[in-house]
């Protein structure tokens, strides 16, 4: 049981740097629909990087650029270019299956044993971890999900309580005024898309190097639209975010329990849709949406 | 309009050109030459009858999966999903076959199994447009999710009481010859299927342009509050488009099972949905536009695989190809839109001057 | 003499449809009221817009005090002390006041409570009466344009260019804004006033500054001219509205046609947008609705139309009960309906002139050929329209957009005037409108009358309610303030009616 928690905490770390990172950037009026593949490129130059360089941290730094190269090639043709978020998205996300798997190929060859690399290791906090319980579910986790631990309140401080999380707010809501405010809509949505590419990035790379130190390119199949998804059902809140991604971390945790102990009584791929299956249910039945009212609209001033 | 329409075929055509060169200039990174490599692939697609053949066989689920996108599109709606609505097709395209092969005449067996498939399919994808028209579910999402559904159902069945008689493998057993689509040109595997795919892009254009359903659709797609002022219900039309659209993407099941592979297997065509939508984008969603990108994708399906197959290139060239050629192409919609604003203002300045 | 305070010198605009400022030059002094006056697109909001740095500029020059300045965004403007006010408000109306005057003006981590109080004496001292803690979206429309007005004294603003500002405003409400204008100026502060109402610039500006087609014509002290010379310079002829034409002596006896009955409509929440609005239109009758927008304006049409249920109350056509029926059943019933917002509700902005005439008729065979659609003859129709009612357009297969505002709204005219057989509804039928497309729709409102329809014209433009009703309602908070004849009102008498004031006569 304690298990289960503490995967499923860990579960839910990448989709929580994800769809904080969806919060923000819708928050300021755009989608980032090439959020799976800004968690393949991820997942990619995590592992890319701390193969060649041995360093886990590298490979995370490695990471955060591949998250913000894929997110900037975005936001450039959504932001600047005014294109379709939806149909963009979908070109990146072809585009980011095939570099990382052709440049799979130009870096390692064709090896023949599967390559792997030592994954983020588990830093029990002292004292803290030897809590009943809460110690080895919070306090027994890798750096990145601790990282999160700071992140969840940092960003809901900035975008309720400070100046740039007002610009962010209104920014979604009604461009015009932030235009008319003298501030520049396209570099606010290009600056927030960028920094979602970096904590895509971060999300990415949990899901090679943060707990199986492998890479295949259909690593991330379907997490980033979870992601993308918990957004929306966290009522574009950090906060309904966290609650969204504990529920979709838990019905991990508890399909891949289910599949190494022989799945009983269900097929094992009842567990691995769960998530998805818990998806349509909650945006079906979620009601009172709170849709940044600009949502997925390029803002053209007339010229 | 005629300088729009060569604009389109300008820019189309650049941005094919540009995707195909920057893919061969990554293959500089494998040392591999790049107008050799393309040379190949060129020269190696109608170098025989069965290759040449290939293009169109290739092309035919791609058209049916970038019809099920651009219909949706049409009405404003995002079907993402047309993957999990041809996996539908296919398990029911598989299962009807082996159930009534032998039992009836080849003919009128395929033709329960195509229209069951339509069905199938369009009661899957119809399901969306409910869950959109009478919960204001997000269809994008939906649909995006109920693929994981769908291949996750597929496997399942695959799995355990489609499996072949031999259970070895996750995959049914072969089809009766007799439930074949024919092929039409002898010594390839090109069937009638791409027939079909072209006569159902045509129908799909006359649905849109040519009769009254199509034109409310379009309506509620581009103004669906004008729309409803004129009594025109977009609910209705929202599961009449998902119903359509998820029939359309079923097809490609039948097509593919009966008309390629003769069995359904796990991990089957796994790629057709996001190919759909770039083909989709690519023909501006005009069914016959589609006719021609799908072609084109499909080209690119079989040079790419030569490629592989020939000089030790991945054959992950192919989504190289497609990425950089959907990326180039939106780009171009750029290109032409501030080509007509740069025609109209001098267009102006020479006005005002005169 | 003194510098200006601001000049503008030889400023041009192109936009890739519309020359928006050709060659245009002005100033404007401190302790000043200027008045920018002229038609809809005559290039009054582009040139402002541009002194705010929201458009640049294709040449000219910007001096503040004889210094040459380049403004290249809201912010330098701001820095240089000018704010301007939108026609269309840019508030986010999700958030509070508060969040909405700091927007991009404060830094780092906000003290809420003291921006609140800040705030709140800010309104105080101007004798505004504002929460600032109440989201924007809660607030009547004269409310939003003073936190507008608050944004800009909470940056300290010398020059207020204002957009259009007594559009939304009852009479009163603008004699409000008068008053504030004149004591903003008096301590050295200036304002210009974008209109296009002769009245308003005489009782406020001191200088007026007349612009026809993107261009100056006339830059004139308000104590050397008239109204008249006003509009002339304004419309660039002599000004020629469409004579009046009273209705038959025979409307006043003839049978009603249309026939509203205690109308509510409640809102979950207990808020009525109607409430109890009974009034009847007879045959060959214009009835007008005069008041403010937003007062429920929206929702008579929609009732009427079957796009809204109301709670109580019936409507009947020619003596049948039409409350429940449909809005497909309506349009087949024959009532037409001119929109207010054209582009939301009225067109397919996408699509060409031709598809957009059969809208409304999609579900009957009327364009049809063997069940598929009879492009030829739907194109001829179009074709026969656009020369009838004289739409600038290439032809029927041009896309809805590529036209003006004047012309789109012939299109839509056109069709509602063929489908409207007993019952057309023109919902500020006229608003953006040059002076030609207004005439072109008012003879077509009276020639449509002859015909023996009835008509409901509902307008905020108090000349066009009595240069075209027979009869007049006012509403105010989705009640009806009274029913008059046309002769029986005056500009003032309506103005309280539409603030709310009533009295107890009625017809």
């Amino acid at each position: 049981m304690i298990n289960i928690l503490s995967r499923a905490l860990m579960m839910s770390t990448p989709l929580l740097y994800g769809s904080i990172a969806e919060v923000y950037a819708e928050r300021t009026g755009m989608m980032v629909t090439a959020i799976e593949g800004i968690f393949l490129m991820g997942a990619w130059g995590g592992f890319v990087g701390a193969y060649l360089s041995g360093s886990l941290f590298l490979g995370i730094i490695v990471a955060i650029l591949a998250g913000i190269i894929t997110a900037v090639s975005y936001a450039w043709i959504t932001v600047y270019l005014k294109q379709h978020q939806v149909v963009t998205g979908v070109a990146i996300n072809i585009l980011a299956v095939g570099i990382c798997s052709f440049f799979m190929r130009v870096i390692f060859g064709v090896p023949i044993i599967p390559l792997t690399v030592e994954p983020l290791a588990t830093i029990p906090i002292p004292i803290l971890s030897q809590i009943p319980v809460i110690g080895p579910v919070f306090f027994n986790q890798n750096i990145l999900t601790y990282l999160m631990y700071l992140i969840i309140p940092t960003a809901y401080f900035i975008l309720y309580k400070t100046s740039i999380g007002l610009i962010i707010r209104s920014t979604g809501e009604n461009p015009v005024a932030v235009d008319v405010a003298g501030l520049t809509v396209e570099r606010i949505r290009f600056i927030v898309v960028l920094i979602a590419g970096a904590m895509g990035g971060i999300a990415g790379a949990f899901y090679s190097i943060g707990y199986i130190g492998m890479f295949t390119t259909n690593i991330i199949g379907g997490r980033g639209w979870i992601a993308f998804a918990i957004c929306f059902l966290g009522n574009w809140n950090p906060l309904g975010a966290l609650i969204g991604a504990l529920v979709f971390g838990l019905a991990e945790a508890i399909g891949i329990y289910m599949q190494s102990s022989g799945g009983g009584f269900f097929p094992n791929e009842l567990f691995i849709a769960l998530p998805y299956i818990l998806t349509i249910v909650l945006t079906i039945t979620r009601k009172s949406f709170n849709v940044p009212a600009q949502l997925g609209v390029p803002y053209k001033k007339e010229n | 309009m005629n300088e729009k329409l060569r604009d389109l075929i300008i820019t189309d055509f650049l941005a094919i050109v540009l995707g195909l060169t920057v893919s061969a200039l990554i293959l500089l990174f494998l040392d591999k030459n790049p107008v050799e490599s393309f040379g190949i692939l060129f020269s190696s697609i109608i170098s025989d009858k069965y290759t040449f053949a290939e293009i169109f066989v290739k092309a035919t689920p791609l058209i049916f999966t970038a019809l099920a996108f651009a219909f949706a599109f049409k009405a404003n709606l995002f079907n993402i999903g047309a993957q999990g609505q041809f996996y539908i097709g296919s398990l029911i395209a598989v299962s009807s076959s082996l159930f009534l092969q032998g039992k009836m005449p080849s003919g009128i067996a395929l033709v329960i199994v195509f229209l069951l498939t339509v069905i199938g399919g369009g009661i899957w994808g119809s399901f969306i447009g409910f869950a959109k028209a009478k919960f204001k579910a997000n269809e994008f999402l939906v649909s995006m999710m109920s693929t994981y559904v769908a291949l996750a159902i597929m496997n399942y069945l695959l799995r355990t009481v489609l499996i072949e008689t031999k259970a070895e493998y996750p995959q049914t057993n072969p089809l009766d010859t007799s439930m074949w689509l024919p092929t039409f040109i002898p010594g390839t595997r090109l069937h009638i299927g791409f027939l079909i795919a072209v006569i159902v892009a045509i129908a799909v254009w006359i649905l849109l342009y040519k009769t009254t359903l199509g034109y409310r659709i379009r309506v509620v797609g581009r103004n669906s509050e004008a729309a409803r002022l004129a009594g025109i219900s977009s609910k209705r039309l929202y599961i009449i488009a998902f119903l359509i659209s998820g029939s359309l993407a079923a097809m490609a099941g039948f097509t593919e099972v009966n008309g390629v592979q003769h069995m359904l297997l796990q991990g089957f065509n796994p790629d057709i949905g996001s190919a759909g939508i770039g083909i989709a984008i690519l023909a501006n969603a005009n069914p016959i536009g589609i006719i021609f990108a799908s072609i084109l994708f499909g080209a690119l399906k079989v040079g790419g695989t030569i490629m592989g197959q020939m000089s030790g290139i991945p054959s992950s060239i192919i989504e190289l190809m497609q990425g950089f050629v959907m990326v180039f192409v939106i780009l171009s919609y750029f290109v032409r839109s501030q080509l007509e604003i740069r025609r109209e203002k001098r267009k102006l300045r020479k006005v005002v001057e005169e | 003499m003194n510098k200006p305070f601001f000049e503008l010198k030889n400023i041009t605009k192109y936009f890739s449809k519309v020359i928006a400022n050709n060659n245009v030059s002005f100033s404007i002094n401190k302790g000043e009221v200027l008045a920018l006056l002229g038609e809809n697109g005559a290039g009054k909001s582009t040139i402002m817009k541009i002194l705010y740095g929201l458009y640049e500029a294709d040449s000219g020059d910007i001096f503040m005090e004889g210094v040459k300045q380049k403004i290249n965004s809201p912010k330098d403007a701001m820095s240089l002390g000018i704010t301007m006010i939108q026609q269309h408000f840019s508030l986010v109306p999700a958030h509070t006041v508060t969040e909405n005057i700091i927007l991009g003006n404060v830094k780092g981590r906000i003290d809420w409570k003291a921006y609140e109080n800040e705030i709140g004496e800010l309104a105080n001292k101007y004798g505004f009466e504002i929460d600032p803690k109440a989201l924007v979206k809660d607030l009547p429309v004269g409310l939003q344009q003073k936190v507008e007005i608050l944004k800009a004294l909470h940056l300290k603003t010398k020059l207020l260019i204002m957009d259009e500002p007594t559009a939304v405003l009852t009479p009163q409400e603008a004699e409000n804004l008068m008053e504030f204008v004149r004591e903003f100026t008096s301590s050295g502060n200036s304002v210009i006033f974008i209109t296009h109402k002769l009245k308003e610039v005489m009782e406020v500006a001191d200088r007026i500054i007349v612009m026809r087609s993107g261009e100056i014509h006339g830059d004139l002290k308000c104590a050397d001219t008239d109204e008249i010379e006003l509009s002339r310079l304004m419309i660039g002829r002599d000004i020629n509205p469409p004579a009046r034409i009273e209705a038959d002596s025979e409307a006043d006896s003839s049978e009603i046609r249309l026939q509203i009955d205690g109308i509510s409509v409640v809102e979950n929440d207990n808020i009525s947008r109607l409430n109890n609005v009974s009034f009847n239109i007879r045959r060959g009758e214009i009835f007008g609705i005069a008041g403010v927008s937003g007062n429920g304006q929206q929702d008579i049409c929609e009732v009427i139309i079957g796009a809204l249920t109301p709670s109580s109350g019936k409507i009947l056509l020619d003596g049948e009960d039409i409350t429940n029926s449909s809005i497909r059943e309506i349009i087949e019933k024959g009532i037409g309906y001119v929109p207010a917002d054209r582009h939301r509700d009225g067109m397919i902005m996408d699509m060409t002139l031709a598809e957009n005439m059969m809208l409304k008729d999609s579900f009957g065979e009327k364009w049809l050929k063997n069940k598929f659609i009879d492009n030829n003859k739907l194109k001829n129709y179009t074709n026969s329209i656009i020369k009838e009612y004289e739409v600038k357009a290439p032809g029927a297969e041009a896309n809805a957009k590529g036209l003006s505002g004047g012309n789109q709204q012939k299109v839509i005219v056109a069709r509602e005037v063929n489908n409207g057989s007993k019952l057309i509804i023109f919902n500020q039928p006229t608003r953006g409108l040059d002076l030609g497309a207004i005439n072109h729709v008012h003879k077509t409102i009276f020639k449509e009358r002859a015909k023996g329809k009835s008509i409901l014209l509902i307008s905020t433009e108090l000349s066009e309610i009595f240069g075209l009703s027979d009869r007049i309602a006012v509403i105010y908070k989705g009640m009806i303030q009274g029913i008059y004849n046309r002769s029986e009102l005056t500009t003032e008498k309506i103005g309280l009616l539409m603030a709310g004031y009533t009295d107890d006569k009625e017809v």
